[in-house]
């Protein structure tokens, strides 16, 4: 299965046509594998939209197959963000429900009449199969179609990609990386070819990325980088100038087009080193032409005229400018990539999101494996035979490799280049090898006088060499397929656990709450919750919600922290002021569902406590006296009073939940409970789930006779 | 005129269908020291059924159906209900719809201090009278509980008390009552002067007294959420036919009057209670943009929008239309955006015509109408306002047609340059390009 054996050297057109074959079949079974082996949670549980985000992706992708492109792009959703609302067509990389919406309706055109969910679930691994030829196209262009081949096995089953790309997990990533592997084969075509058509065919393929992905800052900064780097070694030249300027032009202008990016690519500092490199290859060029036309003396004069006048105008025209706010300071989100604390110190909604965490050293190896020890050796063939095309993979190797490690789900982003470097790696030593092997095989005769004991020993290792690869790949690919299998597969949307005899139960509590809520609620209800179920209770209860995923609000993230977080009577004011009508929570403390609001609570209170209205809210205060946070007797009052405590526990008291514990006994945080008996005054219970991960109350009105 | 008279009964017999009313009575006797009221109330159509409050078949509602609309409680006495009757099932006919006029005295019961604490009152001590030493009737019986209470202190509202034409003084003999400061639907109707104290008048005063002064309320009305109305007089003998027709004096004042203000106050108050004042309700609303008759889907910024409303109250017998010119409208998003007055446009209708503000979201056109005396009309209708969608911006504007120019004269000068460039050709053959 992995592409290793393609070297036979005869040189007749035979052979060629049978290399044609191979590298076609070996190149369509990793397609298939890697479409394959994503389909584990489709088996196991059914054909469902995994986690968060993708049910936003989907319920607009929905949207946008019914409704059509204009009023997509319009959209104003009034369900989300209640009472301020979202404009959808303005705040979303579209790329992702395009495509799906193209597919579906090309389906249909050819009468094969798909659901648009299918085409949803099954997209990214279909997108992973079309990374997989592309890496092959990619690294080939690279360095050859050996390495290519492998570079290509590995990557379709590399976990690190699967990870984002499952099916069901319906989101941006996972067409993403596809798109951003062809931006980089288009743009070492162009770099290699020099040409305008390769550079607009990048420029192109640069567009579907941004209308793609928010990752393709990654990739405006790349690529500059790169001419940057061939600028300062000397290698830059008209095919540079050429490729670079088409690119930057017109994908520049392109990007401008998706209402999301608008102005930032001429504003932002994160687009700043692609127009600054822009510059950079004029006054480059240009004073390569003018050294071709002058003599040294007047160019030397001229040169350092011009050098400090630009200089001058230049650093007054970014002060200006930065002064005046055009150009936007720094985001966030970027200098969360640039020093992994930051986040932590500063944005308290961005540090709570978990894929925003700094990757842990043991995530490396059980998303790469292998691919960890074979990249440096990768990188060293590279550095071996430098061109303008290796120093470009060079370059992504090692900023990828940085973010990987300052956020876990860049590890995404670092995958492919894993492969790519492994690929070479593997490939350049098993032609070596095998080579030997060869030349020992024809030459036999001519070389039996030498050193034959050498000639042996070459031969053992050589077959030794092999076998060990062999090994290390199917090792390789025997990790894969377990991490798939087990960590990657399961759609959090339903959750499954093994029973004592070792069977699966299935929770469906999730939907079985979103349907009640769909079902038994009035249609214009405002339902309250932590923002991570907000895009799912938009998209499968259809019923109006104050936050969701997309975190732009952060005041109003933060007024419902501190309803979460306030005693009862605090917090009917508050949900009183929005209207709410339900509220929803998730508790695990019974089935030991351990990413529940509890769980979740601290963040509640620290975004809660970050605005002006929840200056009253301090972290400290829910801790016990001795800085733990704790849910039973030794908890803080504050903490044991407020809502979300008496949401998640309102008759847990009375529940046992494991032998030989007493009642309340919660058993993720492994405590009995130190609030038992307490009624709820302005809430009243309106749904608990079977196994009461999912508790809805419905806020009462505001009593009748005023007391 | 056959089809009018039959209307007319119609309308007659719709009335009288929500005027069943219980009345609840210590003993008989009450009934004939209360005559005229219990006549006044028949007379405008009330159905009274009298019992005695400790009667054992007492019932309120069968089959989840309730038998009365009203219900009056002069038992001032009594210990507990007979039947069904309780606290629980007349909070219940409260949150349910029903209304209650309950007259105390100086020794009310405990269920009915419970029935008054659950509606925002508080009844002061058994045994306590309200008791003034300086505005005291003339033929009070030297411990100064029959006092005069000027009309002044009479809630300052026309829909409950009635037109303040005569100024008669009324009587009042009985205990007093405090407001919960905290309930914001509780009306004091009528309250004590400031001279005046709530206390046992055999006893000598050993603790300050509870209710003093103008805190001090004899007469309390609570105007529930659900428009159900309450009314609660610490004094029984308020509503008598004694105090209806005696006439009045301050002890140390000249001014006689030959009879009380009590009838008529009884009277409007009575009706307000009973609902046949002072109850509004929204008939219709409608909303739409300037110029349209439908309302959109979405409301977009910036639009002039306009917002009907009807009102009409209830006036005795039959709905008319209310006439008022201090309604407001609000447009909410969290926060009123735009807070205007409503304008009447005639026959009930009222209008407002605005411009909506340059922020999107989802607002309310909220009424809230809160008038002493009157229903707390609340309505608010919620209305998406978006963006501008993508076609209604301006396509040229005047500001970027330098860009225009120098976008297209670049345009043409490219293409010019690539004709001469590529059809120009020089004498002497030496070639450039690649």
């Amino acid at each position: 299965m992995l592409g290793i054996n393609k070297k036979t050297n005869t040189g007749s057109v035979n052979v060629e046509k049978q290399e044609t074959l191979l590298t076609l079949s070996i190149l369509t079974l990793a397609a298939i594998l890697s479409f394959a082996t994503r389909l584990f949670s489709v088996l196991r549980f059914e054909s469902v939209i995994h986690e968060f985000d993708p049910y936003f992706n989907y319920r607009t992708t929905k949207y946008l197959a019914e409704q059509g492109f204009y009023s997509f792009h319009n959209w104003f959703d009034d369900r989300a963000w209640y009472p301020l609302g979202r404009i959808i067509g303005g705040t979303i990389y579209p790329g992702l429900m395009v495509t799906s919406a193209v597919i579906y309706h090309t389906c249909w055109l050819l009468n094969i009449t798909i659901d648009i969910r299918n085409v949803c679930v099954f997209l990214a691994p279909l997108f992973s199969s079309f990374t997989t030829i592309i890496t092959y196209l990619l690294t080939k262009e690279l360095r050859n179609a050996g390495a290519g081949l492998v570079a290509a096995a590995m990557v379709a089953i590399v976990p690190g990609y699967i990870s984002r790309s499952v099916a069901g997990s319906y989101d941006n990533e996972g067409i993403a990386i596809f798109c951003m592997l062809l931006t980089y084969y288009t743009w070492i075509k162009a770099v290699k070819s020099g040409t305008i058509f390769w550079g607009t065919l990048a420029a192109l393929a640069y567009f579907y990325m941004v209308s793609s992905w928010g990752g393709y800052v990654f990739l405006i900064n790349l690529i500059p980088l790169h001419v940057l780097t061939l600028m300062i070694t000397g290698r830059f030249s008209h095919r540079i100038y050429v490729a670079y300027s088409t690119l930057y032009c017109v994908g520049t202008i392109l990007s401008m087009q998706i209402s999301f990016v608008g102005f930032q690519p001429i504003q932002s500092s994160e687009h700043m080193l692609a127009l600054g490199v822009f510059g950079l290859c004029q006054i480059l060029a240009f004073v390569d032409y003018l050294r071709s036309k002058l003599s040294s003396q007047d160019f030397d004069t001229l040169f350092s005229a011009l050098l400090y006048t630009f200089g001058t105008i230049l650093a007054i025209g970014v002060g200006v400018l930065t002064l005046s706010g055009k150009i936007s300071p720094w985001t966030g989100r970027f200098y969360s990539l640039l020093d992994p604390s930051y986040a932590k110190n500063h944005i308290p909604i961005i540090a709570s999101v978990s894929e925003h965490q700094p990757t842990s050293w043991s995530s490396f190896y059980f998303d790469l494996q292998i691919l960890v020890f074979l990249f440096p050796a990768g990188l060293y063939f590279c550095f071996t035979q430098l061109t303008d095309a290796n120093i470009f993979l060079i370059l992504y190797g090692v900023t990828s490799i940085y973010f990987a490690g300052v956020m876990v789900r860049l590890m995404l982003v670092l995958a492919p280049v894993m492969c790519i470097l492994s690929g070479i790696a593997v490939s350049h030593l098993l032609t070596k090898f095998l080579k030997h092997s060869e030349t020992k095989h024809t030459h036999e005769h001519k070389k039996s006088k030498k050193l034959e004991s050498s000639v042996v020993l070459k031969n053992e290792i050589t077959a030794t060499y092999v076998g060990i690869t062999c090994l290390l790949l199917i090792s390789y690919t025997f990790h894969c397929t377990w991490v798939t299998s087990e960590a990657y597969s399961s759609p959090s949307i339903v959750l499954s656990a093994r029973s004592h005899d070792g069977g699966r139960i299935i929770f469906d509590d999730f939907r079985e709450a979103y349907y009640w809520l769909k079902m038994n609620t009035p249609e214009d209800a405002k339902v309250m919750s932590w923002w991570d179920y907000g895009y799912q209770i938009t998209a499968m209860a259809n019923r109006t919600i104050l936050v969701d995923n997309n975190t732009w609000n952060n005041t109003h993230i933060s007024r419902v922290g501190q309803a979460m977080a306030s005693t009862e009577e605090k917090a009917y004011e508050i949900m009183k002021e929005l209207d709410v009508n339900y509220v929803l929570v998730i508790f695990g403390g019974l089935t030991g569902y351990s990413s529940d609001d509890i769980n979740k609570f601290l963040w509640m209170v620290r975004i809660g406590g970050s605005t002006e209205k929840g200056a009253h809210i301090k972290e400290w205060d829910y801790y016990s006296p001795s800085g733990e946070f704790r849910i039973d007797k030794e908890g803080s009052p504050t903490l044991l009073n407020c809502l979300m405590y008496k949401m998640c526990y309102y008759r847990f008291g009375q529940v046992y939940t494991e032998g030989g514990k007493p009642p309340g006994y919660d058993r993720v945080r492994s405590a009995e409970i130190g609030n038992k008996d307490f009624e709820l005054d302005v809430l009243e219970e309106a749904y608990t789930t079977e196994h009461w991960l999912v508790r809805i109350y419905k806020v009462k009105d505001l009593p009748n006779r005023g007391v | 005129m056959k089809f009018q008279t039959l209307l007319t009964l119609l309308v007659a017999v719709n009335v009288n269908a929500f005027r069943n009313t219980l009345v609840l009575l210590d003993n008989q006797v009450i009934k004939e020291t209360h005559s005229i009221f219990f006549k006044q109330l028949q007379e405008r159509g009330y159905t009274l059924t009298f019992k005695v409050a400790d009667d054992a078949s007492l019932v309120l509602s069968k089959y989840g159906e309730y038998l009365y609309d009203n219900l009056i409680i002069f038992a001032p006495s009594v210990e507990e209900f007979g039947g069904t009757l309780g606290v629980d099932t007349i909070t219940q006919f409260i949150d349910e719809g029903g209304n209650v006029l309950v007259a105390g005295s100086s020794e009310t019961g405990d269920v009915l201090r419970e029935l008054a604490s659950e509606c925002g009152f508080e009844v002061d001590e058994e045994g306590a009278f309200m008791i003034d030493h300086l505005n005291y009737d003339i033929t009070d019986e030297g411990q100064h509980t029959k006092i005069v209470v000027p009309l002044d202190n009479l809630i300052d509202s026309t829909i409950i008390a009635g037109e303040k034409t005569m100024l008669t003084p009324l009587l009042y003999q009985g205990t007093g009552l405090l407001a919960d400061p905290d309930n914001p639907l509780v009306l004091p109707l009528l309250t004590a002067q400031s001279t005046s104290y709530s206390y046992n008048p055999e006893q000598s005063i050993k603790e300050y007294p509870h209710a003093i002064g103008k805190s001090a309320v004899l007469i309390a009305g609570l105007q529930a959420r659900n428009n159900a109305r309450v009314v609660f007089s610490g004094s029984l003998s308020f509503f008598s036919d004694e105090f209806f027709t005696s006439p009045v004096q301050r002890a140390h004042g000249t001014e006689k009057h030959e009879t009380s203000g009590n009838q008529r106050i009884a009277y409007a108050i009575s009706q307000w209670v009973f609902k046949e004042t002072g109850e509004l309700r929204v008939k219709s609303i409608k909303h739409h943009k300037d110029g349209e008759q439908v309302p959109p889907t979405a409301y977009t910024i910036m639009e002039n929008v306009v917002y009907t409303i009807e009102i009409d109250i209830f006036d005795y017998v039959e709905w008319v239309p209310y006439v008022a010119d201090d309604i407001q409208l609000e447009f909410v998003r969290i926060d009123p955006f735009v807070r205007t007055t409503l304008k009447h446009k005639g026959n009930g209708k009222y209008e407002a015509r605005f411009k909506i503000p340059d922020v999107y979201g989802v607002y309310q056109f909220k009424v809230d109408y809160n008038k002493i005396g009157y229903t707390h009309l609340y309505s608010s209708t919620q209305v998406s306002v978006r963006p501008l969608q993508h076609t209604q911006y301006e396509r040229f504007i005047p500001s970027a047609y330098p860009y225009y120019v120098s976008a297209f004269s670049m345009m043409l000068g490219v293409f010019l340059f690539s004709f001469v460039f590529l059809h120009y050709k020089e004498d002497t053959p030496k070639t450039k390009g690649e």
